[in-house]
């Protein structure tokens, strides 16, 4: 289960970046996500799976392709010159990122814990969970997020609509 | 279950998994067929005229014209099967299973029937057994799928009209998803889970303590959304055939075509069903403390069927809207409502009623 679902994202990260049409690139993002969503599961987080899916696929992406549907041109430009320069520095930058992700990864208190035999095994995630987090440990955390969401919807409508 | 289970050499928990399977995805997909000539007989009645009632098996057993859904489907097999020059093909090919697979795949966490105990094991009645975890936010996400299916056709087709289908549709459906999802979190708010199954337990079998009783302007907003998301009239802005041709399927022929109508009548049938579960009562049998299995699955189905000839019943009472209307409706009407909704039962649960 786990390889097909790693698979799904795997090729749908890879098509969405070799894709030259841009609609076609935002379908295979989807089926990465739905990859991703599936990788939840396995994890024993069905409520991350089902919001991945609400959040990222329901509701960004279609905005997302809605967006590139309104403008007429659905091919990617070619580039004006090559600039080896940039693409040396991104890949550099890109391989200390997934280093340190792995780095992160290989050190979390989890990944010991599965190595002990005899470890609880630990309980699947329910929205009930998810909202006691949410409301008694992260509040602070929440609430500013909300708020951040709030600014931005704002602003976009202050930008878009001058005379209310 | 065990006998047949050992004659097909698998245990009984995939046997029984098989045949849910096959009776919910079968059931639905016929019922949605059936309604494809339910509507027409329905419109007809309403307008009153007579509707399809000469298709005939071996041309003699009339049976009211259901034999009407046969000889369609007959029809669709063998009509051209056209691709526009311009047409991405691919996705063209794609679009009518994006619009298919979500409209099936959300009824698989609705449980159908009440569970029963058969030598020392519960079967569950419902594709997906109670406490898997996703409960009813698992309809929501697929229905939020169903999106792609309008957006791919009409993309692919690489047609005017179709592409202002789809623009229309995609747009509607992502702002009345608010709406919905608010009247459906105080649901969960006042049932204490989010699971189908408790929700109907939740609700009991008295009609008054049904959640269309406690929460009637929840179901009003959950009920107007459930048409803008199944592009169903009065909000059938993805085909609009009296301003866009067909929009989103004006390009799709034959079986093509076929697919994308089932599709829409399988929305139909998820949606009732949303219905049902959420404010009905689910299985439950209005006064009967303890129903069999079959009365509860039949009492589903009554159910199922009433919701969806609603569908049919408004679509062919209430005129259309225009797309300013359904967006006004949306967001300055609907999810206000919805508000007002979940903060009142927000209030009347911290009072502890």
């Amino acid at each position: 289960m786990f390889i097909t679902f790693a698979l799904i994202t795997l090729l749908g990260a890879l098509g969405m970046l070799l894709q030259k049409n841009v609609i076609v690139a935002g379908l295979f993002m989807v089926a990465a996500f739905f990859g991703v969503a599936g990788l939840f599961v396995l994890l024993a987080n069905p409520v991350a799976a089902a919001l991945q899916i609400i959040v990222y696929t329901g509701a960004i992406m279609v905005l997302v392709l809605f967006v590139i549907m309104m403008l007429n041109s659905h091919e990617e430009e070619k580039a004006q010159s090559s600039r080896p320069v940039q693409r040396w520095v991104s890949v550099a930058l890109v391989a200390a990122l997934a280093f340190g992700a792995v780095k992160l990864v290989l050190a979390s208190p989890g990944l010991k814990a599965l190595a002990q035999s005899g470890a609880a095994t630990p309980e699947a995630m329910t929205l009930q969970k998810v909202g006691v987090t949410l409301f008694a440990d992260h509040l602070l955390g929440f609430e500013v997020a909300g708020l951040l969401l709030l600014a931005a919807m704002i602003g976009a409508v202050a930008l878009t609509k001058r005379n209310l | 279950m065990d006998k047949l289970a050992s004659l097909l050499h698998t245990t009984p928990a995939i046997a029984w998994m098989v045949l849910k399977v096959v009776i919910v995805f079968a059931g639905v997909m016929s019922l949605a067929a059936i309604f494809t000539w339910v509507e027409r007989r329905g419109s007809a009645m309403i307008q009153d005229r007579i509707g399809p009632n000469r298709a005939a098996l071996f041309g003699k057993i009339r049976i009211i014209g259901l034999a009407q859904i046969l000889a369609d489907g007959i029809k669709m097999f063998f009509k051209e099967d056209l691709i526009p020059a311009a047409a991405n093909r691919g996705l063209f090919f794609l679009a009518p299973f994006l619009a298919f697979v979500p409209a099936l795949l959300g009824f698989a966490v609705i449980p159908f029937g009440k569970s029963f105990v058969s030598g020392g094991t519960t079967y569950h009645l419902s594709v997906l057994d109670p406490g898997n975890g996703m409960g009813m936010l698992y309809p929501l996400a697929i229905g939020g799928m169903a999106v792609y299916g309008v957006l791919v056709a009409a993309w692919s087709s690489n047609n005017k009209w179709s592409i202002l289908g789809g623009m229309r549709s995609s747009a509607a459906m992502v702002s009345y998803e608010i709406g919905m999802s608010l009247a459906v979190v105080s649901i969960f708010m006042t049932a204490g889970g989010y699971d189908p199954a408790e929700i109907i337990k939740a609700q009991g079998h008295q009609p008054w303590t049904w959640n269309i009783v406690r929460q009637p302007l929840g179901f009003i907003v959950f009920f107007t959304c459930m048409f803008a998301e199944t592009n169903r009239l009065p909000f059938d802005f993805a085909e609009g055939e009296s301003e866009i041709v067909a929009g989103f399927n004006t390009e799709f022929g034959s079986m093509k075509y076929s697919l994308m109508a089932l599709a829409e009548y399988s929305h139909m049938m998820t949606a009732s069903a949303l219905i049902a579960t959420l404010y009905f009562g689910g299985w439950q049998v209005p006064f009967v403390k303890d129903p069999s299995v079959l009365l509860s699955v039949a009492c589903f189905v009554v159910k199922l069927v009433f919701f969806a000839w609603v569908f049919v019943w408004i679509r062919w009472t209430v005129p259309r809207f225009r797309y300013d209307q359904l967006m006004k409706l949306g967001w300055k009407r609907m999810l206000p409502l919805s508000m007002v909704n979940l903060v009142f039962h927000a209030w009347r649960m911290s009072q502890g009623h």
